[in-house]
């Protein structure tokens, strides 16, 4: 298969044009919080929003203020000056408070036919897991109802095995970048996930395939650093690039654009709306949810474990102040446990601050040792 | 004079300390007393006195400060003889931890703004002391000036805290559940789920009654249910006195001093249920009507009346509050003061418990941008109290923290002139750190929006009656 790597730096994709061509129909959602299963088991294809690195936000902030996360603000402004027209309709969830104006917004001013509101709970109890179930069930009900597109029990569950399967080949592509010998770039690792969001499912397997089987026999050298990369949402291949180009090779993450989408493999067991649900809520390592940040500590550790990283690079778009703080913490735990830490508050966008950010990241590189 | 303890440097250790010697006040100082009171002053402190003490509400202001006084003297009381001492957000109504006997809720926010209004240097050492720890500089100062003081551990500190900001606000939840985890005392929770239909209501009573359990476990204490009316019973006196004061602000000329605003959330927030909450807004309703009678406005005109759709600045009531009222502006309350108490069935445990349940759905924040959309639930509750209240203008005061509504603000100005046709001032600054933007600056911004659009409009308003006989407004 050809290299779809290349793909991942644009909103839209050959293969997903031949999608839209055939009449496939596409559907946007952003927070990781979202279960892609459901659309897809009907035959919707999820697509998760991006703005790859975007420093436009003109439109956007009309609506969304300065004081919101300038990546949301890229976001939005890819949807209203007509980027995103493509969707055929979005799903919000209450990943932050950013997002949510992020999707308010875009639905104040485009006015979707199909917009669907899934509530996530931010604790995880007994009554919060039954909500959940609730909403996915009625999120479940508004896509069979809008698509007409029946969403059978069965055919939820043969979207959770193929998704799972999917998520467990993922698992071994990243798991190859951790190896003393990284056989994918950090940069590479995320142009995977941003194809996985938006590339039809066969397509995406396929080609998975062929690159574990490429990349099982390559080795990655002349790097001075293995880094983990964790924090806020990023989808900035320039970033990552930028930050590979200094000698700092991200061999693990954190990311919810990166392993927490899909390392900790849920369970199929029972009814499979009340299995998501349990999936998904339990399985969030994001600061949104709370009450469970030893969940998200032990993640970070764990990696750093099995990457055998110099240092660890937590960053945060300003003003994300779920991770603003969440990055405290970890950074005093991380370095608790001897692993340097560089604390990377930044704008969205590598070409925001990418002098200071060079900088400061060689700045770390050289303390490190590297 | 011995407070019985010894006091640190801390936020709520200093607040005390100063509120201790309002004790001593009477309750008819006269203006040579409070003449001779402020050369001993300093400063910041200086001006608070002296906006709070103006002739027309003094005896007001002396009895709400002894009662602050009180709330925290409780508090400490209550530690001292082994109970427990809650810090919660202000989006959380007391009265739901008042009802148990060893336990004293003490509110971030509330501390916070007494600690800028009442210290030296205001709350800036114990927020720069967060900051030094490596806190993003977008938090909410409302909040992280108490937390500041409590993360430094040279302070009052409390033995748990109740998260009831989940679902409501991520900095709030966020920098409450790093205290907790700093300090390593426990969190208890009550998410606000961003549903608006039975289904997040109902899910909302059992996380309220989760809460209500863990507390009782953590107190080791059984609820009264006679306690618990008591409480109730004095919380639903509270709620005809709002709504008196409401009735009260509809009145052109406002007879309601600009920082009775600020005196009603204060109890809302700290002693909502309790004798000092109806002593002081009974005095609150009594002195507006004083006022009212007597025709009494503390300008030759109102020229504007303003409804702050977010938080007022607390950093400077007397350039704040006083000057707004010697100015013809009328502060007609501001979004912490849109909760809307309902009437609390006390016919049993169980109904007095849901009337609890329903007041904390409906606190300041949680009801509006902890609704399913932002947008709508705020601009639902603005248009309401624009309309009830006569507002002619309102004002943002864009506090930066506030990721929330800054994301819909900017539909939510189109919605208000759309549908109410007023326009809205957005201002930017931190309404509890002086830092970011000056009193002066503020009082520039809000004067030209007042000269060259409220009031233009209202005197355009005032010639075209004139010119069609139908006299003047």
């Amino acid at each position: 298969m050809d290299n779809l790597l290349p793909y991942a730096d644009g909103i839209r994709n050959p293969l997903l044009d031949q999608w839209m061509d055939e009449g496939g129909k596409v559907v946007g959602y952003s927070c990781v919080a979202t279960p892609r299963e459901i659309l897809d088991a009907a035959g919707i294809l999820p697509y998760r929003i991006r703005a790859l690195g975007n420093q436009d936000k003109e439109l956007a902030d009309a609506y969304l203020a300065r004081f919101n996360c300038s990546f949301c603000r890229a976001c939005l402004q890819l949807g209203l000056d007509g980027t995103y027209d493509f969707l055929d309709g979005l799903v919000e969830t209450n990943g932050c408070d950013h997002l949510r104006g992020m999707f308010e917004n875009w639905q104040y001013v485009k006015n979707f036919d199909f917009f669907h509101y899934l509530k996530v709970p931010h604790i995880v109890t007994e009554e919060s897991l039954e909500f959940l179930a609730e909403e996915m069930e009625l999120y479940r009900e508004a896509i069979s109802e809008y698509f007409e597109k029946d969403i059978s029990d069965d055919s939820l569950a043969e979207s959770m095995q193929r998704n799972n399967r999917v998520r467990a080949k993922m698992k071994e592509l990243f798991s190859l970048r951790e190896r003393r010998s990284p056989g994918i770039t950090g940069a590479e690792a995320l142009a995977v996930i941003l194809l996985e969001s938006s590339l039809p499912p066969s397509s995406f397997e396929d080609y998975l395939d062929d690159l574990i089987d490429e990349r099982r026999e390559k080795k990655i050298t002349g790097f001075r650093s293995r880094l983990l990369l964790a924090g806020s949402a990023t989808d900035d291949l320039g970033l990552l690039r930028e930050i590979e180009d200094l000698g700092g090779l991200v061999v693990a993450d954190a990311l919810c654009y990166g392993t927490r989408a899909f390392w900790n493999l849920p369970e199929l067991e029972g009814d499979p709306i009340h299995a998501l649900a349990d999936a998904y809520l339990k399985n969030m390592l994001c600061p949104r949810m709370f009450d469970d940040y030893p969940s998200r500590l032990k993640f970070v550790m764990d990696a750093a474990g099995r990457a055998d990283i110099d240092g660890a690079v937590l960053v945060y778009n300003k003003f994300c102040d779920l991770h603003g703080v969440e990055n405290v913490r970890l950074r005093m735990d991380l370095e608790k446990e001897g692993i340097p830490v560089l604390v990377l508050e930044k704008e969205y966008g590598a070409g925001a601050d990418i002098g200071r950010i060079r900088t400061r990241v060689q700045a770390f590189l050289e303390r490190i040792g590297g | 004079m011995s407070l019985g303890f010894e006091l640190k440097p801390g936020l709520m250790d200093r607040v005390y300390a100063l509120l201790s010697l309002m004790d001593s006040f009477p309750e008819n100082m006269s203006d040579e007393e409070l003449e001779g009171l402020n050369i001993a002053l300093p400063t910041d402190l200086r001006r608070t006195i002296t906006a709070v003490m103006d002739p027309r509400y003094r005896d007001v202001s002396i009895a709400f400060f002894k009662a602050v006084s009180s709330w925290l003297t409780n508090a400490i009381e209550i530690k001292q003889k082994g109970g427990k001492v809650i810090l919660v957000p202000f989006n959380f109504p007391p009265e739901a931890l008042d009802i148990f006997e060893n336990c004293a809720p003490i509110t971030s926010e509330v501390l916070s703004t007494f600690g800028v209004a009442a210290l030296e240097g205001q709350g800036e050492p114990y927020w720069d002391f967060a900051m030094g720890l490596g806190m993003p500089d977008s938090l909410c100062s409302a909040n992280t000036i108490e937390l500041g003081s409590a993360l430094s551990r040279d302070d009052f500190l409390p033995d748990a805290i109740a998260q009831t900001a989940p679902g409501g606000c991520d900095v709030n939840s966020k920098i409450h559940e790093f205290v907790a985890a700093y300090l390593d005392i426990p969190q208890f929770f009550l998410e606000k789920p961003t549903e608006n239909t039975g289904r997040g209501r109902e899910l909302y009573n059992k996380y309220f009654h989760r809460l209500m359990r863990d507390m009782q476990e953590f107190l080791g204490e059984e609820l009264k249910e006679e306690r618990v009316r008591t409480i109730m019973e004095k919380a639903n006196r509270c709620t005809e006195l709002y709504y008196e004061l409401w009735d009260l602000q509809k009145y052109v000329p406002c007879p309601v001093p600009n920082i009775f605003s600020l005196y009603t959330y204060g109890v809302r927030f700290t002693m909502w249920g309790t004798d000092d909450a109806v002593n002081i807004l009974e005095m609150m309703v009594l002195k507006s009507k004083e006022l009212l009678e007597k025709g009494v406005y503390p300008a030759p005109e109102e020229r504007a009346r303003s409804l702050w759709i977010y938080t007022g600045y607390y950093f400077d009531f007397l350039g704040f509050f006083n000057w707004m009222e010697e100015n013809g502006i009328t502060y007609l309350g501001d979004g912490l003061d849109l909760y809307f108490p309902a009437p609390v069935d006390t016919s049993s445990m169980d109904a007095m418990l849901e009337g609890i349940a329903e007041a904390a759905w409906n606190m300041p924040m949680t009801r509006q941008v902890g609704g399913e959309s932002m947008l709508t639930c705020w601009l639902d509750d603005i248009l309401h109290a624009a309309r009830e209240l006569g507002a002619t203008c309102c004002v943002y005061c864009g506090h930066h923290a506030c990721k929330q509504t800054w994301s819909v603000f900017s539909a939510v100005r189109n919605e208000i002139q759309k549908r109410a046709g007023i326009p809205t001032l957005c201002l930017q600054g931190d309404s509890w750190i002086r830092r970011m933007t000056p009193t002066s600056v503020l009082q520039e911004e809000i004067s030209s929006f007042v000269d060259n659009v409220v009031d233009r409009k209202r005197r355009v308003r005032s010639k075209r009656r004139a010119r069609s006989g139908k006299g003047i407004e």
